[in-house]
């Protein structure tokens, strides 16, 4: 029952949204704001020509490789930062500066440095991602429980049965929960980088859709984005509670 | 009891709000303008003639908006009255009922190459890079194609004349597509080094000003003192260029941009009132019918396009009374 009341209440917030969605456009709130049945259509030809998985194909390029990269280094660089008092001091400072840059203001100084090609788009999608792992990451290490760490050294493991046995296993809730964020923020900026630096891929549909004012279209593609964010961030928490089983959501009501 | 009074004093505050943005709402005889693009040297006759507009008795506010595309949709959504831009693909397609009124720019562009090139006929396979798909330059690169009886190779876009001439400066790509202003300081920063093509005419526009008909209607007076102005100035422009930076308001937004931008000005209307850049009647019909020409074959407009209507487009109202 409880497993049916969570897919229930999915349902019905969908159902809300998508509604009031409908409705608006059907007043409309703005002749550039289609409904929601005229967005379902136009993603659907979208994705029956071909153009949808053409532009992903050109969208995930940056995405991936500034995830991936802001993953590991992110994750290698939190880990220093949690377990050595002069990393933090160090690297610390770059990343608070860099999570509260506006990143819309500094593009042109990207494109300025690295040019208009796939590196400045990288670099987009890692400044918003590497950020906030690297934070998480480093605050999970720091707040270790100390009594498991004493635990561990009482039991004369060595430095590297400490971090690799007791620290990364507490920390993963919270190096997950910043990888999620990460990857999500990553996201935006793929699409930010698309739309600001040059238009390729969904932020070519959305641009040139906006252009030629075929608006369900540019919705469509918004939309997409969302869902594929959406789906992914679901993929990783399985991941995660599969490498991490015990560690599942309580709810306070249940 | 201070419970009490303290949820008093929340429902006040917010009557209060409520009452005040009423009021604000009743007072708001003032048009809005949503600007495509921040203040600059060349929206210099634009600001010009609300500065006359305004002696006439108009009341006005105008915002810049980043893109073209995000005035449009705010004059579609009803937060602004007037906009730059030309709509055609969303007053065909959204039937949103907007029309133009008044012509402000032509589609002068020119495209300029590495000495590759020397002619449109060279073109054919040439990769070029242009501002964006289905954007102004795009469809400049169509009806070129289809003129010249050539096929253009590989087109790549960045946004911004100043960038695609970076870019060519840099050697990243031999051809594109750009504005008068950055053909000239192309050619005053390289001398020969560019090739800047020989172009046909084109009376099709680039920005025009357009308005929701009912608003149009239901402000006759204001859209008439605004479009007289805007006339007045284009007139006295053509016969004499350096007029704008003249009559320029020193605390208005062009009078305050930076010293080298306002020495340039007369320099670029000259050039520009030269080029063919403005035309002194507002466009009217022979806009009207350049532009439905233009998009059609740019692909904004879909259908034949002897079988559009000038009055789905454009409303010559206000601009027939101007010209009395």
């Amino acid at each position: 029952m409880m497993r049916y009341r969570s897919y229930l209440l999915t349902f019905l917030s969908a159902c809300i949204v998508f509604g009031s969605w409908e409705i608006a456009g059907r007043i409309p709130v703005s002749y550039a704001f289609p409904t929601f049945l005229e967005t379902i259509a136009a993603f659907w030809t979208l994705l029956k020509n071909g153009t949808m998985f053409v532009a992903y194909f050109e969208t995930l390029k940056p995405l991936v490789v500034g995830v991936l990269i802001s993953s590991f280094v992110g994750v290698g660089i939190g880990l220093a930062i949690g377990l050595s008092r002069m990393s933090d001091w160090l690297l610390s400072p770059i990343f608070v500066v860099m999570q509260t840059a506006p990143l819309a203001a500094l593009i042109p100084l990207l494109v300025m440095i690295y040019g208009i090609g796939l590196t400045s788009k990288v670099a987009v999608v890692i400044i918003m991602a590497m950020p906030v792992i690297v934070l998480n990451t480093g605050g999970a290490v720091r707040n270790t429980p100390v009594s498991i760490v004493e635990m561990a050294q009482s039991f004369l493991g060595t430095r590297r049965d400490v971090i690799f046995k007791i620290i990364l296993p507490a920390a993963s809730p919270i190096i997950f929960a910043g990888l999620r964020l990460g990857v999500s923020a990553g996201f935006i900026g793929a699409i930010l980088a698309e739309l600001k630096i040059t238009p390729t891929g969904v932020g070519d549909i959305i641009t040139y859709s906006r252009s030629i004012a075929d608006y369900p279209s540019m919705y469509a593609a918004i939309m997409s984005i969302i869902l594929l964010a959406v789906i992914f961030l679901n993929v990783l928490e399985r991941i995660e509670n599969f490498l991490f089983k015990g560690a599942k959501h309580v709810y306070a009501s249940d | 009891m201070r419970f009490f009074s303290k949820q008093f004093g929340v429902v006040f505050a917010s009557l209060l709000l409520v009452v005040v943005m009423f009021a604000g709402n009743a007072h708001a005889a003032k048009i809005r303008i949503a600007l495509a693009e921040t203040p600059s040297d060349e929206v210099g006759a634009f600001f010009l003639a609300l500065d006359r507009a305004k002696a006439m008795g108009l009341d006005y506010e105008w915002t810049a908006f980043a893109d073209e595309e995000l005035a449009i949709q705010a004059v579609l959504g009803g937060q602004m009255d007037i906009g730059f831009g030309t709509p055609y693909a969303a007053m065909q397609r959204s039937k949103a009922p907007v029309r133009i009124i008044f012509q402000l720019s032509k589609l002068k562009f020119f495209p300029v190459s590495s000495k590759k090139y020397s002619s449109l006929k060279d073109l054919n396979g040439a990769p070029i890079m242009l501002h964006s798909r289905a954007g102004g330059t795009d469809s400049i690169a169509n009806v070129i194609e289809d003129r010249v009886g050539i096929k253009f190779g590989q087109r790549s876009y960045v946004p911004g004349s100043q960038n695609r001439i970076v870019a060519l400066m840099a050697g990243q790509t031999d051809l594109t597509i750009v504005d008068l202003a950055n053909k000239n300081k192309l050619i005053e920063q390289t001398g020969d080094k560019f090739n800047v093509l020989p172009m046909f005419e084109v009376d099709a526009s680039d920005e025009a000003l357009f308005a929701n008909i009912n608003w149009i209607k239901a402000n006759a007076n204001d859209v008439d003192i605004f479009v007289k102005a805007l006339l007045s100035v284009y007139q006295d422009m053509i016969k004499d260029p350096t007029i704008i930076r003249r009559e320029t308001n020193p605390d208005g937004p062009i009078g305050q941009l930076p010293k080298e931008v306002l020495a340039g000005m007369d320099g670029f209307y000259a050039d520009a009132v030269a080029g063919g850049l403005y035309d002194p009647n507002g466009g009217g019909k022979k806009a009207a019918l350049a532009d439905m020409d233009w998009y059609s074959k740019a692909g904004q407009l879909t259908g034949d396009p002897a079988s559009l209507k000038i009055e789905d487009f454009w409303y010559m109202d206000p601009l027939n009374r101007a010209m009395k």
